[in-house]
This record gives C-alpha cells, structure tokens and sequence, in this order.
C-alpha cells in the first residue's frame, strides 16, 4: 500500500462536492456574519459612547446575544465540520493543506481562543461594563475575527493560485498568493454587507422601539452595504489574476459556472440597488420580511460565489499539484505503467454481487478515479453521462479523459484498468446482469493502450495552452506569409 | 523514555500535540463530568423535590457549561491540527470508515450547545421537572455519544490495514472494539476531580466563600455548622469518588488491554509517566482530604490541586499516546514530520501565540477591573 490508498465513502445520489459544498456555504455565510457582525457592533458601541446614538448601546447587547447564539455555536461547529467533511471528501488534499499550513493554521487558532475570550467576556459581563471595557472587548472581538479570516483566506486563496509556491516552496510565497489580497477584501466587503442585513433583521424584531427609532437604527445599518460599491472593481481585480483557463469557464465555457456566478452577481446586484435606494431616501423604511429576503439573497450570492470559487480550480483541488480525484499527474504517469486500482486494498462493500473480477476491479476504478466528482446515476451520474456512447468512443473519451473536457484529470491507471471500466459502465446500463462476460481481446486494449500513450498524463489545461500557443504561433506564421508575399 | 525513542522531529510534534491537548482536556472534563452532574441531580430532582443542597453547585454549573462547550471545542483544534501532522492516515482512515456515525458527533454537539443555552436561560426552572430531566440527561447522552465516538475512533485508528479492511467492508455503524469500553470509563471517571476542582476555583474567585483569601469552616464531616459546608463536602466526595475510579477504571483499562502493550505501559520507559501520574492523584488525594479535614480552602489549596491535576492529565496524556505508537509504527512517519518542521511559519504562531495570550489576559482584567467598578454580573 505505497499509494496513499484510503477507504472511499459513497453519498448516495449526492455528488461529493455538493457535501462539502453545502457544508462550506452555510459556515462561510455565517463565520462572515460573526466576522461583520464584530465591525458593526464597534462602530455601534462608538455610536453610543459619543452620544451619536441613543439607542445604539441597546441594540449592540441585543444584536450580539444573536452572534453568539448564531455564530459561537453553528458557526464554530460548522467550521469543524468543513474540516471533517473535508477528510471524507478528499483526505489527501486536506492532509497537504495541514501539511504546508500549520503554522498558520494553529495561527489562526491563536485568535480563535481570543475570539471566544472576549465574546464570552462581553456576552456575560457586558451588560454591567464601563462604555471604555465594552468597546475594548468589542475590538478585541473583531480584530481577532477578522484575523482568523485573514489566516485561512491566504490558505484557501493558495489552493487557486498557488503562483510562486510552485517555485520556491515557502509557507510566504503560498499564503501572499495572487488572489490573496482581492479574495480578502472581497470576504471583507461581503461580511460587512451580511452584518448590515442581519441588524436591519434584529432591529425590526425589537418591540420596544418606535418606527422611528427602528428607521433611523436601519439607515445606520445600511451604510454597511455601502463598500458593496466597490465589489464590482474587487471582482474585477480577482478574475484579473486568476488563471486564464478558470476566468474563461465562468465567462460562458462552462454552464454550470457561467450560471452559478450569475446568481452570485444577481443576487448581490439586488441587494446593492436596495442599499442604494435605503441610503439615498432617509425616509425609506425596511420591513423584517423584506430583511429575510435580503438575507436568503446573501445566502444565494455566497452560495454562487463559493461554487465558482471551488469550481473554479478544476481538474484541481491545489492547482499544478493534486488533482480533484487526489492524484498527481507524477502517480498518475506510475499508474500508467503499475496500475493503480488494481493495488487499492480496500474491498468493495457490494463485491459478491459483482460477477466477475474485471468488473470488480472496474468498479474500484469507478471508486477510485471518478466518485469524487460523479455518482454512479445521481447527481452528476456518470451512467448518465456515457449513456449515448459507443463502447468504442467510452474507450477514447476516457483514455483522453483531459481532451474531452480540460477540467477532467487524466486517466490514471493501465489499459486493462481503462477497460475494466468500460465493461462495469456496461455492465451497471444493463442493469447489473448475473452474467457477465470478461473482455480481453488483446485488440482492444491494444487500441485503449495507443489512446493513452498519445496523450501521456499531461493535464487538461496544460494541453489546452500547448493548443493555444501552437495556434498562436500558426496565426502568426500566417500573417508573416502574407505579409512577406 | 518515551518519547526519546523517536527523532527530533517525532518528538517536537509529540510535544505540541501532547501540551495543547491537555489543554483541551482540562474544559472538555468540565463539561463532561458537569453534564453528568447537572442531569444526575435533574433525575434526582425529578424523583425526590428539589435538592437545596446541591442549588449553588447546580446554579454554577448552567451557568458556565455553555462557555465550557465553547472553550473546549476552541481548544480541540490545536491538537487536532498537530494530530494530522503526527499521525495522518490512521487519522483520516479512521475518520472515512466510521463515515456517517463520526460525522454524527457535530450535529449532536450542536443540539447539545442549544440545549446548555437553555440550561442557562432565566425561564429553566419554569419548565416541568421532568422536561429538566429530560433536557439534562439529553445534554449528557449527546456528550456521552461524542466521547464515544472518539474513543471508537481513536481506537480504529490504532488498528492495521486487516481490520480497516474488514470494518469496510462491513459496513457497519459501529466499531466493536474490546478497549472501547474501559478505555471510555477512564477518560469518563476521571473527569469527575478535574471538575470539583474547577469548581472549587471558580467559587473561591467568583467570591462565593465570601473572601478570595481564605477560608476555614471546620471539619466537613461534623454536622452543618456553615451554609458553605454541604458544596464543600459535595466537591470532596465527587473528587473521592472520581480519584479512586479513576485508578479502579485505569487498572481495568490495563487489564484490557493486548499483553506486548501491556509490557510497553510498564516498561522503565513509562516509570516516569506513571510515577507522574501517581503523584498528581496521591496529591489531589491529600489535598482534598485536608480540605475535607480542615474545611479550608484558600489559593494556595486551589494552585496546588491545579498542579496536581495538570500531573496527572499530562502523565496521562504521555501513556496515551505510548499505548498509541504500541500499535501506530510512528516511526513509519518521520519523513512526514521532517518535512514539517522545515516548513515557515512557527515564528509567527509563536509571535501570534504571545500577543493573543497577552490579549485573553488583558480582556480577563478589563473585566475584573470593570466589575470592581462597582457592577457586578446579574
């Protein structure tokens, strides 16, 4: 067992990426709340210190009763939860992170503890604390949130672009990676904006106040929205360093993409004329119920924002080094020659209903390669997928698996395996026969062995650039024939 | 000595992982040991009335137990972090096989930490008692399911390639493992003194014994001559009882365990952990029965109770992780933890490490400072 080979789980109808996806979603939206929710309530204890705001001291006790109650227990709980979801997920790209990072990780969780220390400290005793001790617990608060953002955004940016840290290896040159800076004012702008939404939520449920006091506390709120002015520009300077193959799948080559970063921008778009309209008339007022809907619109915008995010490092989860089925293109190019299914040693849970041992090794195949991204017939069902092919053309697209589509890591692993694939598609589209017959024309592997070697284990993208600059130089060459005649 | 028998690099992991779990340990047995109490008394409550006695204890123990949960979830992350590096894939190996009945361990912490907030709030003794009942012995089986599952994982992880297989391809929902059981009645029983402990502390500072130098109420086992007598003999017997488990259990868990471990867990290279050990329980020992003695309590008891405690849990700590490398070849790592220690960035974690330090403490004396202003929590 030299591979690190581990124990793969099966989510049913749900694709793997949709697990950890979800589970990223939901902590994302509220670990920004608490990290938003930290700012507002600093400027709106200032707010009661200076006497710019009479009921300002009330609402920061209110407001924060429910980032504890919202924040300390689910946010802090799902934050855990992201990480072993993550181990389920793909261990290895987890184990590379902790590997390269802990450092900083166990940075982070420096502030973690401050975090907790100060907002239990003002959960408790605020209430009873001089104005001077409430807002230097408060900053203590936010600074340390914010910090914890600072510190796992360079990790998470890393993943996307890790640029220099290809080169020289160092924690700095991973961390301070180009989408480091825009992704962070990004998350900085967003949390100040989901902070904003929840107050104007939390100040309609008050009873004691008038509409009056709750008009003036929401316009308050509002101008937290105020810095989504600058989205469209902090966007901008993201896709202008992310790689160029990723910019192009959200811009239109990939659908799914392309629709999900529609949300994200719709949706953000939608909350922003609101904010527009609430902070250029005074007298405009927000109900709790329009409040919700501005929040269930935050959450559509993380939720397409973090989709693209992720989706975006395809065929990787860290790019240039692991791709998404946890394999380097190096174990990719040994299996090529020893196999690489063929030595899992985990067995398959459903394997005495298998009728033979091509079709089991197969289904390890299917287990090993492809179950990260694809179900057997749910969500992003690979049977599905194949349905309308040809064995022969089943054979080819998977040999050449990062031609047929740039964002799909290649084959890893021997014509035999390849074929053994083929044959357990089939098998599972006819609907899982008793019998089964073993295909071992040597032909056929032969045909599967010359569609792997043409096309090595070179990456999807790779080969996309050796396409563009082949056809650069061929335009060019072009142009120079013609000029010269 | 263990851990000397490893590399440098072993070794400094070991270290770390060692030193932040302890301090994931000490909250975790509060809440542990405090869930127990507060749904033993809730059961008792329910069955025969309201117990009196055991109101300021109780009053104390909802009133904390939500930042207890806090605290030690806080914790648990360093020595998770440092497990990953130490011990990778038995780690997440375990993690994958257990799938569903591990991953259940965060929506059960979460029903839990509701549940202590309602615990705490203002409107608990409105409710029923049986909804008490229920809601306090729900809090203690959510505990009690996650230290299970961490003992199960745990304990899987320790295990080779031909039992993984074979829990793999079970499919089953549970790990059935000879050690689980005793193993869960160490960790269990002997959170019990670190609790009376804690609890002791945070009476005597919070100013409950009405001075915060010290104070001397008589022999415990005479008749009540004090309104503070009955806590005080109610940490006493729950520290009694928990020391002398704690030794029964870890006898048992011995006893349990395959004879090359065995031989490993009394070998010279564990004498200093287990005379450690012995010295952090025979010291809480004596401690206590001189608080039950004399009924005296002031902070000098209380440090050295701590430092008794910190003996025993960090001894502990080191025989936990000897029986682990009995059956992890650790070794087989190395290349993995040297090239961690080569990797940037403890500069900065030790930096960070101070100035957060410095900012928890200096948060703790705003607060007492601001308190002493003349407020005081309601």
């Amino acid at each position: 067992m030299d591979f690190p080979f581990y124990p793969s789980n099966d989510f049913g109808p749900l694709m793997k990426g949709m697990v950890i996806g979800g589970v990223g979603i939901l902590h994302v939206f509220l670990a920004q709340f608490a990290i938003g929710g930290g700012i507002l309530l600093c400027v709106f204890q200032w707010l009661a210190m200076t006497g710019r705001s009479k009921l300002a001291r009330e609402f920061v006790d209110g407001y924060f009763r429910w980032v504890v109650l919202i924040s300390f227990v689910l946010g802090a709980l799902t934050g855990v939860s992201i990480w072993l979801t993550t181990i389920q997920i793909s261990p290895r790209t987890i184990g590379l992170m902790v590997q390269e990072f802990h450092w900083l990780w166990a940075t982070e969780w420096t502030f973690f503890c401050l975090e907790v220390a100060s907002g239990y400290a003002f959960y408790r005793y605020g209430k009873v604390l001089p104005d001077r001790t409430r807002l230097g617990l408060r900053m203590s608060y936010s600074i340390a949130s914010w910090m914890s953002l600072f510190w796992i955004n360079g990790i998470l940016s890393w993943q996307l672009t890790p640029a220099g840290w290809l080169e020289h290896r160092t924690v700095w040159s991973g961390f301070f990676n180009p989408s480091f800076w825009p992704s962070l004012l990004f998350r900085t702008i967003t949390a100040l904006a989901e902070a904003g939404l929840f107050a104007c939520l939390i100040i309609n449920l008050a009873t004691n106040w008038t509409r009056e006091q709750k008009q003036t506390m929401l316009h308050r709120a509002f101008y937290f929205l105020a810095p989504m002015a600058l989205m469209p520009l902090v966007g901008a300077w993201y896709f202008a360093v992310v790689p160029d193959d990723s910019r192009r799948w959200v811009m239109g080559e990939s659908v799914a993409m392309t629709m999900f970063m529609t949300l994200g921008v719709g949706a953000s778009m939608l909350i922003g004329a609101y904010a527009v309209v609430m902070l250029v008339n005074r007298r405009n007022f927000i109900n709790a119920m329009t409040s919700l809907v501005l929040i269930v619109l935050a959450v559509g915008a993380t939720a397409g924002g973090e989709f693209v995010r992720e989706g975006m490092r395809k065929p990787y989860t860290v790019r240039n080094v692991l791709y998404s089925n946890s394999i380097t293109e190096a174990d990719a190019a040994e299996m090529r020659c020893n196999g690489g299914a063929a030595r899992d040693p985990y067995p398959l849970k459903n394997e005495a209903s298998i009728p033979n041992e091509q079709l089991r090794l197969g289904a390890k195949v299917y287990r090993m390669q492809c179950s990260i991204c694809h179900t057997e017939e749910g969500a992003n069902g690979l049977l599905g997928l194949v349905r309308t092919w040809t064995p022969s053309q089943v054979r080819l697209n998977i040999a050449q698996l990062q031609r047929t589509k740039p964002f799909m890591p290649p084959f890893a692993g021997t014509a035999a395996e390849l074929e053994a694939l083929v044959q357990w598609l089939a098998w599972r589209e006819a609907g899982n026969p008793t019998d089964w017959e073993v295909s071992a024309e040597p032909e056929v592997l032969k045909t599967i062995q010359g569609h792997l070697d043409e096309v090595g284990t070179v990456s999807g993208i790779a080969l996309m650039q050796q396409n563009e600059a082949a056809a650069r130089i061929r335009h060019q060459d072009e142009r120079n024939q013609k000029g010269s005649r | 000595m263990f851990p000397f028998e490893f590399e440098p690099a072993t070794i400094f992991y070991l270290f770390l992982y060692g030193a932040t779990l302890v301090l994931h340990v000490l909250p975790m047995n509060y809440v542990l040991a405090g869930s127990t109490y507060l749904a033993g008394i809730a059961l008792w409550e329910l069955a025969r009335g309201p117990s009196l006695a055991q109101r300021p204890l109780v009053e104390l123990l909802r009133d904390w137990m939500p930042f207890a949960l806090g605290v030690t979830i806080t914790a648990a992350v360093a020595p998770l972090l440092f497990l990953q590096v130490l011990y990778q894939r038995p780690f997440y190996t375990a993690n994958l096989l257990l799938f569903h009945r591990w991953m259940a361990i965060l929506p059960v912490l979460i029903v839990a930490f509701y549940l202590l907030y309602l615990q705490k709030s203002h409107g608990w003794h409105k409710f029923a008692p049986w909804v008490r009942a229920c809601v306090s012995t729900g809090i203690l089986g959510c505990f009690a399911f996650v230290a299970w599952s961490w003992t199960e994982n745990h304990l899987l992880s320790t295990r080779p390639l031909e039992v993984w297989k074979q829990v793999y391809a079970s499919s089953d929902w549970f790990y059935h493992d000879p050690e689980l059981m005793p193993r869960l009645a160490v960790w269990y029983v002997g959170a019990f003194p670190v609790l009376a402990a804690a609890m002791l502390w945070q009476l005597w500072w919070g100013g409950q014994f009405g001075t915060t130098t010290a104070v001397t109420i008589g022999n415990l086992a005479q008749p009540d001559h004090s309104p503070l007598a009955p806590t005080l003999r109610s940490l006493c017997i729950l520290a009694f009882v928990g020391l002398a488990g704690s030794v029964v259990a870890g006898l048992g868990y011995f006893l349990f365990l395959d004879e090359p471990v065995r031989a490993r867990l009394i070998s010279s290279r564990a004498w200093p952990y287990l005379g450690v050990a012995s010295v952090g329980l025979l010291g809480q020992a004596w401690l206590w029965r001189y608080v039950w003695k004399s009924g005296c309590v002031c902070g000098g008891t209380i440090a050295s109770l701590a430092g008794a405690i910190v003996m025993a849990v960090g001894a502990a700590t080191g025989l936990r992780e000897m029986r682990r490398t009995a059956t992890v070849d650790l070794a087989a790592y190395l290349e993995q933890h040297t090239a961690a220690t080569k990797i940037g960035g403890i500069g900065v974690f030790l930096v960070f490490a101070v100035v957060c330090t410095g900012g928890i403490t200096a948060v703790v004396l705003a607060v007492r400072r601001g308190l002493a202003a003349g407020n005081s929590p309601k």
